[in-house]
Order: C-alpha cells, then sequence, then structure tokens
C-alpha cells in the first residue's frame, strides 16, 4: 500500500572545483586548508542535494599546477565523493588557463547533457597564472553552458591576482569583454531558458572572496557548495520584486560572518 | 555555521516573563538561526533574525506582534508564541546587535519530515496519508483564510510531514500579513507562486494563497510540478529567466482540460503519468480549475473548503484492490479497473450516512460531517474505524469510538448493542443505530 515509487525527474547540476595547486599552495598549510574546507563541506552539499528532488548534484574537480588535469574526471554523486575524495597536491606552476580550457571541453554538448541546470563553477586560487589565461578565458566563454554557469572565485592569501579572478566571474556590464552567445536550440524545439530580447546580459555582479586565512576559506567553499548550490537548483523564496535580476541566478547573501561584523 | 546567541547560556529576554536556555543550534537559513531552547521547564524552538533580513523587512516586527495576538489558526502551524529581544546591555555584553529580534515558538516533534523526503521518493507513505496530508494542509489554509490572513510564501520547504499519520506542520509564519495589507517583503517561490505575483502584477494574497496551496498538493498526490510537461523539454538551461516563463509568462497545466501543449513526456515526466490516474475525476476537476481557468483569473481558483470537501469525499472512496492490495480511489457504486495492477474492481461495501458513503475497507473513517449537515469536514476525530479482526484479518469489523452505546440491527433480525470502544463485525451487520442517525452497510 505504499505510495507508488516514482519520483520527479531531475537536472543535473554540474559542479566543478577549479583549484590552483601551483607550489605556493604548500606555503602556510594553504593545501591542505583546501582539502579540509572541500572535504568539511560535502555532507552539507549532500544535503542540500538531498533536499532539492529537482536536481542531480554531481561534482568534479580540475587542478592546475604545470599542467591542468581531472582531480575528479567523473561527474560524481556529492555523496558518493564524501567517500572518494582524494587530497590535492601542491607542486608546480599555475596553468589556469589551460584549467578553463579543459573545462570548457565538457560544457559543451555533448558531453554535457541537453537539459540542465546552470553549472556552478569555484575558481580557487593563491596566485597569477602562468600560461595563457586569456585564451582559456575565451574559450571557456565561448560555450553557452558556461555563460549560463554561476562563476564564482575565491582568492587564498594575499598574493592572489584578483584581476584575473574578476575576469573569470565576468566584467561589469558596460566592460562586457565577450558578447553573449544565445544558447542553441533543442534539436527540433524552440529554444528556451535563454534572455528575452531587450533583457541586460547576465552578469555575476560578485567580486573575487577573499580567503585571508583557513576558516573564511573553509565558509566559503562551505557557502558557494550549498547556499549556492541551492539556489542555481531550486527555486528559493523570493523577496521584494520578483523579477529576474541581473544574473541568471539570483546569488544568496553571504553568511554573516563572512561579511564581518560590525563593532557595537 | 556559527551561532548568533551563545549557545548554553540562560538569557532573560524581553518579552517573555522567565529566563530562556539556549539548548542548542539546530539550523539556518536566509533569514535567520533555530534553536533548540527551554522556557518555564518546557523545550521550545527560538528562531533568531540576521539584523540584515530585519533591515530589510521593516514590517516583520509588527506582523510578527499581530500573529502573536491573533494566535495560531489551528494546531497544523508551528506559530510564533511570544516575541523576543534582548535589553541593550545583554546584547553589547554579548556583541549581539541591539536592534535583533527573534521568536518563539512550539518545537517540531523529530518525527515530522520536510516533506522534500516524500517529493524525492525517499519516504515510505501511504496514498491515504498523502492524501489527508492534502486535507489538513487545506483545513490549516482554510482557517488562516477565515480570520483574514494569507500565507504569502508556502512551498515544499515550510512544510513538515508525519508519514505514520499525514499530520503536517507549517512553519516559517512569520510572512503571515492581513490579506490584502501587503506589510511583508516575502512574494514567493517560483514554481509556487501564482502567475500574476510572479509577473509583479500582483501582491500576494489569499487568492495566491489558492494557487500556490493547488502546485503543493498536486506535488505531494504525484511527486511531479503542476507546470512541467512538454514544454519544459523545450528549456535547456532551466534558470531564473526560464522559470519565469514556464510559470510565469506562459503557465500551462500538464493536464489542463483544454490545451494540450504542455502534456507530460511519457519518459521524463512518467511520475505524473502514473500518480494522476490514482486520483477521482471529481478531485482531478479542482485542480483543472485552479491550474487551468484559476491560472490567469484568481476569481476563479478552488477555495480552500472546496479542497476540504473533494478530498475528505477521495478518502471516503478509498478501498484496496483485492488483486494487488494497493490503494484505489474510485467511484464505490461503479465497477471499474485497479490504476496499479490493471485488476477488476466490483462496487465495494460501503457504509450510507445521511451526509455520505464510506468504503467498508480497514482503516477508512467515519466522522462528524458525515452525519451533521452543519459539521465542516474534520478527519482527526472519528466517530467509528474499520479494523480487521485481530486473528481472523479477512473479519472486518467497524469500531465504535464515540462515547455512547450503538444498536446492531443484524441479518438474522435480531439486535446486540456496540459499547464504546467495541467492534462491530460486518458480515452479520445490516445497519447500527446511533443518536447521530444510521449506518447502513451496502453490499
Amino acid at each position: 500500500m505504499a505510495f507508488p515509487d516514482v519520483q520527479l525527474s531531475k537536472r543535473p547540476l554540474h559542479f566543478i572545483y577549479l583549484c590552483d595547486c601551483s607550489g605556493s599552495m604548500q606555503a602556510n598549510g594553504k593545501m591542505q586548508a583546501l582539502n579540509q574546507a572541500i572535504r568539511q563541506s560535502l555532507p552539507g552539499m549532500a544535503e542540500v542535494a538531498r533536499q532539492n528532488p529537482e536536481a542531480k548534484v554531481l561534482v568534479r574537480a580540475v587542478s592546475f599546477a604545470h599542467q591542468a588535469r581531472w582531480h575528479v574526471a567523473e561527474p560524481t554523486p556529492v555523496d558518493q565523493l564524501q567517500s572518494s575524495w582524494v587530497d590535492l597536491q601542491a607542486e608546480g606552476l599555475t596553468a589556469m588557463g589551460e584549467a578553463l580550457r579543459l573545462v570548457a571541453g565538457v560544457l559543451r554538448t555533448p558531453p554535457m547533457e541537453q537539459r540542465a541546470l546552470p553549472p556552478v563553477l569555484v575558481l580557487i586560487s593563491d596566485g597569477a597564472p602562468t600560461d595563457d589565461f586569456e585564451d582559456g578565458l575565451r574559450t571557456l566563454m565561448r560555450e553557452p553552458w558556461a555563460q549560463k554557469a554561476v562563476r564564482l572565485a575565491i582568492a587564498v592569501g594575499h598574493d592572489a591576482d584578483l584581476d584575473t579572478l574578476q575576469q573569470f566571474i565576468g566584467a561589469e556590464p558596460s566592460s562586457a569583454a565577450v558578447p553573449p552567445v544565445a544558447m542553441p536550440p533543442v534539436a527540433g524545439l524552440a529554444a528556451g531558458g535563454d534572455r528575452l530580447p531587450g533583457e541586460p546580459v547576465p552578469r555575476s555582479g560578485r567580486r573575487p572572496l577573499q580567503a585571508s586565512n583557513a576558516t573564511s576559506l573553509a565558509q566559503y567553499i562551505q557557502w558557494a557548495s550549498t547556499a549556492v548550490v541551492g539556489a542555481a537548483s531550486m527555486p528559493v523564496s523570493q523577496v521584494g520584486i520578483p523579477s529576474t535580476a541581473e544574473s541568471n541566478v539570483p546569488l544568496p547573501d553571504l553568511p554573516p560572518t563572512v561579511i564581518g561584523q560590525v563593532v557595537w | 555555521m556559527s551561532a548568533l546567541l551563545p549557545v548554553g547560556t540562560t538569557l532573560q529576554f524581553q518579552g517573555v516573563s522567565g529566563p530562556v536556555t539556549v539548548v542548542r543550534l539546530l539550523g539556518g537559513g536566509g533569514q535567520g538561526q533555530v534553536y533548540e531552547a527551554v522556557y518555564a521547564k518546557e523545550r521550545v524552538a527560538l528562531k533568531w533574525y540576521f539584523p540584515r533580513c530585519i533591515a530589510k523587512d521593516l514590517g516583520l516586527e509588527q506582523r510578527l506582534r499581530e500573529c502573536i495576538r491573533a494566535t495560531s489558526p489551528n494546531q497544523s502551524f508551528l506559530w510564533p508564541m511570544a516575541l523576543l529581544s534582548l535589553p541593550f546591555e545583554t546584547a553589547s555584553r554579548l556583541s549581539i546587535p541591539p536592534e535583533s529580534f527573534g521568536y518563539m515558538m512550539a518545537l517540531r516533534p523529530a518525527d515530522y519530515v520536510g516533506v522534500h523526503e516524500h517529493v524525492g521518493g525517499h519516504l515510505q507513505i501511504s496514498v491515504r496519508n498523502v492524501l489527508r496530508a492534502c486535507f489538513f494542509l487545506a483545513e490549516a489554509f482554510h482557517e488562516l483564510h477565515l480570520k483574514g490572513l494569507c500565507y504569502k510564501d508556502i512551498s515544499l520547504g515550510n512544510l513538515f510531514l508525519q508519514p505514520q499519520s499525514g499530520r503536517i506542520l507549517i512553519c516559517d509564519n512569520d510572512n503571515v500579513d492581513v490579506d490584502g495589507r501587503d506589510l511583508g517583503c516575502a512574494v514567493g517561490t517560483p514554481g509556487f507562486m501564482a502567475p500574476e505575483v510572479l509577473l509583479g502584477r500582483m501582491k500576494p494574497g489569499a487568492s495566491s494563497d489558492q494557487f500556490s496551496l493547488a502546485v503543493l498538493m498536486f506535488r505531494l498526490l504525484t511527486r511531479h510540478d503542476p507546470l512541467k510537461g512538454k514544454l519544459e523539454l523545450q528549456i535547456r538551461c532551466l534558470d531564473e529567466p526560464a522559470r519565469r516563463r514556464l510559470y510565469g509568462e506562459d503557465p500551462v497545466f500538464i493536464f489542463d482540460a483544454n490545451d494540450e501543449r504542455n502534456r507530460p513526456d511519457p519518459l521524463d515526466h512518467a511520475a505524473a503519468l502514473l500518480t494522476w490516474p490514482i486520483y477521482p475525476a471529481h478531485l482531478q476537476a479542482l485542480f483543472q480549475q485552479t491550474l487551468g481557468a484559476g491560472m490567469k483569473d484568481p476569481s476563479r481558483r478552488v477555495y480552500t473548503g472546496q479542497w476540504k470537501t473533494g478530498l475528505a469525499r477521495t478518502l471516503d472512496q478509498r478501498r484496496l484492490c483485492p488483486d494487488c492490495g494497493q490503494e484505489v480511489f474510485r467511484d464505490l457504486e461503479q465497477a471499474s479497473l485497479c490504476w496499479a495492477c490493471g485488476g477488476p474492481l466490483n462496487p465495494a461495501p460501503r457504509f450510507h450516512t445521511a451526509r455520505g458513503s464510506v468504503a467498508a475497507q480497514p482503516d477508512n473513517e467515519l466522522h462528524p460531517h458525515h452525519f451533521d449537515p452543519l459539521a465542516s469536514e474534520r478527519i482527526d476525530m472519528p466517530l467509528a474505524i474499520v479494523e480487521a479482526h485481530p486473528v481472523k484479518a479477512a473479519l472486518l469489523g467497524l469500531k465504535n469510538l464515540s462515547d455512547e452505546t450503538w444498536t446492531a440491527e443484524l441479518e438474522n433480525g435480531e439486535s446486540s448493542p456496540v459499547e464504546p470502544g467495541q467492534r462491530c463485525n460486518l458480515s452479520l451487520l445490516v445497519r447500527l443505530r446511533t443518536s447521530l442517525g444510521s449506518i447502513e452497510l451496502i453490499r
């Protein structure tokens, strides 16, 4: 007499970490802090995934040093990743541009599904790219799924190249470096999910998140893997005027402790 | 997550007479954090807002004060009981912004789970209890609307369910407002919001609640979204602009009586196609009205009282398929087919009362509204329930849950008293005489 064993069909939500594993990440335990932060964030991410009947959250990770390579190549359900996460190791240079090209390769269809939720890309770096970042970004942003993606950047320590990270997130709308590319329609069907004519170009208004210590790094990773995943995958309660903001995914507020408390 | 309030300490809040001990942080969301606390030796829940939430929502404190004064519409709400703030000195000492506040409410029992557990297919629950949950939901909104209030922001996120009973609890009642006043800033959740609210043409109120209620009940009854059909498959990236189109600009119910553009896809929307036929036509018609004519015209939406009537009637029609044992909700007087196994169903034995007809099947209940023309539907105070014999399961009896003795008239012409708490064997029964009226058994 049980309710039939059926459920709402799920759309994939691809969550991709792009992790700087250059030699400088060895200093001051930054690499260990990042590994810890990601590990610690996984249970919360799994809970958000479970609470959302409409999304199948799949995680991947790219590491970049001398070269970029897939650290987690298979799109992995977040609950499985908890037992299979292998720590990142720091060594070498900062092939950030190559990392973006690598990600560009999986954001085209195929291998990307015909239908999905907006992907979430989280770029974490403590330095500046040592390869052709501009070319990597151009390659990435040619992909419509990359344009639809929520792109976040976390600067570890004080030496991160904030301008580069800002470029990844997307500049202010007025200085758009990349012309918008319309999502090609599903074969035989009209295009959907795109901007309406005359709507502003969706851009993330966010700045790179500056993690000056292990605690704030962990909080940012937690925020990206829970609140942002939630916002990208399921509609959240809206306040004020219900309309499309400048972004195609309304980014949640940062936790108050990260914003920094004012002294009273 | 770091706690806004000092866990493990006892504080003297303004708004309550005694001290409150903050026991532990239960969770946090976009608005604030919820704690378990102890007040007057009772475990309670305490919600404490982020300062930025208070700054954004200027009507919050007034709404909460009025909610507390209005008192809970019924037992299905985790209603605010007291508004709490800290004296200036205490707040300064604890580095808590002095303008912060929160409220106290009942603690949600551990056996209530978020309804997303059901919608996500993680829960064992009977169709009966899902229908009961819908009834309790309609009843809760009925009582809320009768008080002149509206909820504004119902979604899967603020509803909890007790799977063994179908009882519900509605939380986040801080958006509740006097209907039509708009002292709030919440407008709703895309996918649950009425189209006119999503498009910013109307403020949320009781009539948009009626829309959201229908969406939420559809999602509980089918584990599917009422607007996700073929039109959804045309969307590649389901982001905010796409949701605006799907739920606001061109919303089409997947089972719309006239518009077939958004029918479910056999592969992608299998849940809807499997579960929708479970429900009787009179219940389906309520969805088709609210999500059809009522989609664009708020005045055409089904009222909460109509939902209560339709859901109570559906529960009365519940019987078990003799072949597969699944619950079936078909017209009792006509032969039909089981939705699950396709097996034949003959007209079912049923109780006739002055105001209703209830299938004589285990766990089905008779309620005051089956007798009293003035009683509105309630399903939490049954007068009688059908039970199987503890040893001979095939033998059914009707248990007298009232506090009066009934008289059973049997096939052999004899009669027998049925005391409160006793069961009357249905195999011999013709009718029961009660002070409320007679209960005829139709075979």
